[in-house]
């Protein structure tokens, strides 16, 4: 017994001086990166391009905080990232971004959102904050409109009923409720004269109804029809079979989701005949549900989207951060990208996917990530997101 | 009882030589890593001092051997409340008082219910997790501000700093240690802990010791959610929801037994709960990745309960 307690201890002290080498040999520029998911495709997509591309290519290091679920947890996150020295903080995590921005600029450390957007209020009293980069994401006009897309695609083919996953809506996820919106005001507006869903005619008052409501009902809206809605991540078997039994609903021509929709609709939708669309993200999961037929529709980020918001961020760690002409931080959209086929998303995929060539490679970022780059030229660049504008980028 | 030789004392302060060895490695590896180690002390009292508080409390529950899977979710509806209770009136004396009051209403019906219906407290508890877990998210629909609940963090940003928290932690465990060790309360739940056929056979009121426990709790419960509200003021459906499993380990990590009963000390839930932020803090500067950093510090987990168990294995009535 005392040999394996003598062996236990020695076990951990080689453990831990066995991780001591690596972190005594870099002396790179330290970058902490907030996340609220670690384990979706999307996540890990995103986590490959900064550690396995990025990091390489420009010689930082990223830090990464655990799956954060709430705001202490991101404001302990970023108290071990100033711990550590991180010259910044990226954040995919939106509990409280306030909060992020006030904890960064107090202790003298960069602060930038990828993958998302201030709201306007939240942007007029930090644009001008000294160590607040800026945000570059999909805002909440680009998550309705991808709603909104998704379900006009499918009227315009001339299908008339439908069911729909909210996902985060019961929630509040913002973006859920933004995207499902979309998707209301389009059957609204395509639905024929009269068309209005619980009374909403427009897009500010059909928000205004889901956050009232914390859901969606089901019901006709003009001459289209919401037959079916499953909110909620339940996962148990209650939820399941509402899943199962919306996919089953009598003459439903397509299944409208905010999000992981292959996840959790995937294994019913295998044969039925009912199209699925969803929002999320360019791996070979998808690509597989696509080419088998599960997946129709897709709108997806990229990974390397968070390149520019990198490029920004070391700019401003370097000295050189970009403002507008007033001074102000940046607050850039940047949309997805859509696929409709399996050659359209293999094509996707294949740039999406690469740690030697990506979609924004270091040739590309190298003219953002400059003391040259003007904003404007920067605002150019970033608007460029759609696939064919990056090729053309890369020539 | 013989006289104990140093290596039989050993295993019974396993859990502050472990604390102890996370501070030196602390300071070690934040020397190695060019680390900020003073602004990581600041970090570690900010991360552990709820864990701390609430495990505190717990210590009454687990002494009487028994188990309370509700803490987080309590935590987490006192701290909604309270929140919303500050932002209807705008005093932060009435925030305190909803956050004590709305913990000491659960643990009052949690262990009311374990009496009437003569259910061990556990039981009651996983009811009321999924109970408490669902009032939060109608708690959340109720304010009709999207999926958080919020307070302004100007508004609390005079307590938010360590001597308030570390003052508040202090008079708390002053609190508990004074009812745990000076009063027959503690030595009551020691022996229902140890044996509770013995205790009831000596006239010892289980289910009034229960509810005494509860309330006790419950008070850390308060505490640990008026400061989770001072520390990040932004509350949503999984605010303190990891509290609960922070609690079991800092309990484990600090040296006391699950069980419950004789080897109960007031002291193991502040122990484990700082010896766990320093152990965090010492991973993060490793940069480990969570899979490699969860890894090891289950291993050091081990290590440490291992050796504090050390002295009960072979022993009869090890509880």
């Amino acid at each position: 017994m005392k040999n394996l307690k003598r062996s236990l201890c020695l076990a951990l002290c080689l453990i831990l001086a066995l991780a001591c080498i690596p972190a005594m040999a870099d002396g790179n520029v330290k970058i902490g990166v907030l996340v609220s998911d670690a384990t979706s495709s999307e996540a890990l997509a995103f986590r490959a391009y900064y550690t396995e591309y990025i990091a390489k290519a420009y010689g930082v290091e990223f830090i990464y905080s655990d799956e954060l679920t709430d705001a202490a947890g991101e404001k302990s996150a970023i108290d071990n990232f100033i711990v550590n020295n991180c010259k910044a903080v990226i954040s995919f995590s939106s509990f409280d971004r306030p909060a992020q921005i006030d904890q960064c600029d107090a202790a003298g450390i960069y602060n930038a959102v990828a993958t998302g957007t201030l709201t306007d209020e939240q942007y007029d009293e930090y644009k001008d904050y000294e160590y607040y980069v800026g945000a570059i994401g999909p805002s909440m006009d680009i998550e309705f409109q991808a709603g909104y897309d998704m379900a006009a695609y499918y009227i315009d083919q001339g299908m008339t009923k439908f069911g729909m996953f909210g996902g985060g809506v019961p929630y509040y996820v913002d973006m859920h409720i933004y995207r499902a919106a979309g998707m209301l005001t389009a059957m609204v507006e395509k639905g024929g004269e009269g068309a209005n869903y619980k009374g909403a005619d427009n897009a500010g008052a059909i928000i205004g109804q889901i956050y009232a409501d914390g859901g969606i009902d089901t019901g006709a809206i003009g001459n289209l029809e919401l037959a079916a809605y499953v909110g909620g991540y339940d996962f148990n078997d209650a939820w399941f079979g509402k899943l199962s039994q919306m996919v089953g609903t009598e003459g439903i021509q397509a299944i409208l989701t905010v999000g992981s929709g292959v996840d959790v609709l995937g294994g019913f939708i295998s044969g039925s005949g009912v199209k699925l669309a969803t929002v999320d993200s360019f791996t070979p999961a998808m690509q597989e549900a696509m080419d088998n037929g599960i997946l129709d529709y897709m709108a997806g980020k990229f990974a390397a989207s968070i390149g520019p918001i990198f490029a920004a961020t070391l700019n401003a760690v370097n000295g050189q951060p970009i403002r507008d002409s007033e001074g102000n931080a940046l607050a850039l959209g940047q949309g997805y990208w859509v696929a409709t086929s399996s050659e359209q998303f293999a094509q996707y995929c294949a740039v999406d996917s690469s740690m030697t060539d990506p979609a924004y490679t270091k040739e590309i970022l190298d003219q953002y990530a400059s003391s040259e780059v003007s904003y404007d030229d920067f605002v150019d660049f970033v608007s460029q997101y759609s696939f064919d504008e990056i090729v053309s980028l890369k020539k | 009882m013989g006289k104990q030789t140093i290596r039989e004392r050993i295993p019974a302060f396993a859990s502050i030589l472990g604390l102890l060895a996370l501070i030196a490695a602390y300071y070690i590896v934040g020397l190695i890593r060019d680390a900020n180690v003073a602004y990581g002390l600041k970090a570690v009292v900010n991360q552990s001092v709820v864990v701390a508080l609430v495990a505190t409390g717990a210590v009454f529950i687990y002494t009487l051997g028994s188990f309370d899977i509700s803490l987080g979710a309590a935590t987490g509806v006192s701290a909604l409340l309270g929140a919303m209770a500050y932002n209807a009136t705008g005093s932060l004396p009435v925030m305190f008082l909803v956050c004590i009051g709305v913990a000491v209403a659960i643990g009052f019906i949690n262990s009311s219910l374990a009496s009437v219906f003569n259910l061990p407290i556990f039981v009651t508890t996983v009811a009321m997790m999924s109970v408490l877990s669902a009032f939060m998210l109608i708690l959340i629909g109720w304010n009709g501000a999207g999926d958080t609940i919020k307070v302004k963090a100007r508004d609390v940003r005079p307590l938010d700093n360590i001597p308030f928290k570390v003052a508040v932690l202090a008079a708390y465990i002053a609190l508990c240690w004074f009812v745990f060790t000076l009063l027959p309360t503690g030595r009551e739940a020691k022996f229902i802990g140890g044996n509770p056929v013995c205790a009831k056979l000596s006239g010892i009121d289980e289910k009034k010791l229960a509810i005494i426990a509860s309330l006790i709790s419950a008070i850390g419960i308060g505490l640990g959610a008026f400061l989770t509200i001072v520390y990040a003021p932004t509350l949503n459906k999984d605010t303190a929801s990891s509290i609960g499993m922070d609690v079991i380990i800092a309990i484990v990590f600090g040296g006391m037994p699950v069980s419950g009963g004789p080897r109960s000390r007031i002291l193991s839930a502040v122990v484990g709960a700082f010896s766990m932020g320093f152990l965090s803090q010492i991973m993060s500067m490793l940069n480990l990745g969570s899979g490699y950093g969860q890894m090891i510090k289950a291993a050091i987990f081990l290590l440490v309960v291992f050796i504090a168990l050390g002295s009960q294995r072979g022993k009869l009535l090890t509880r």
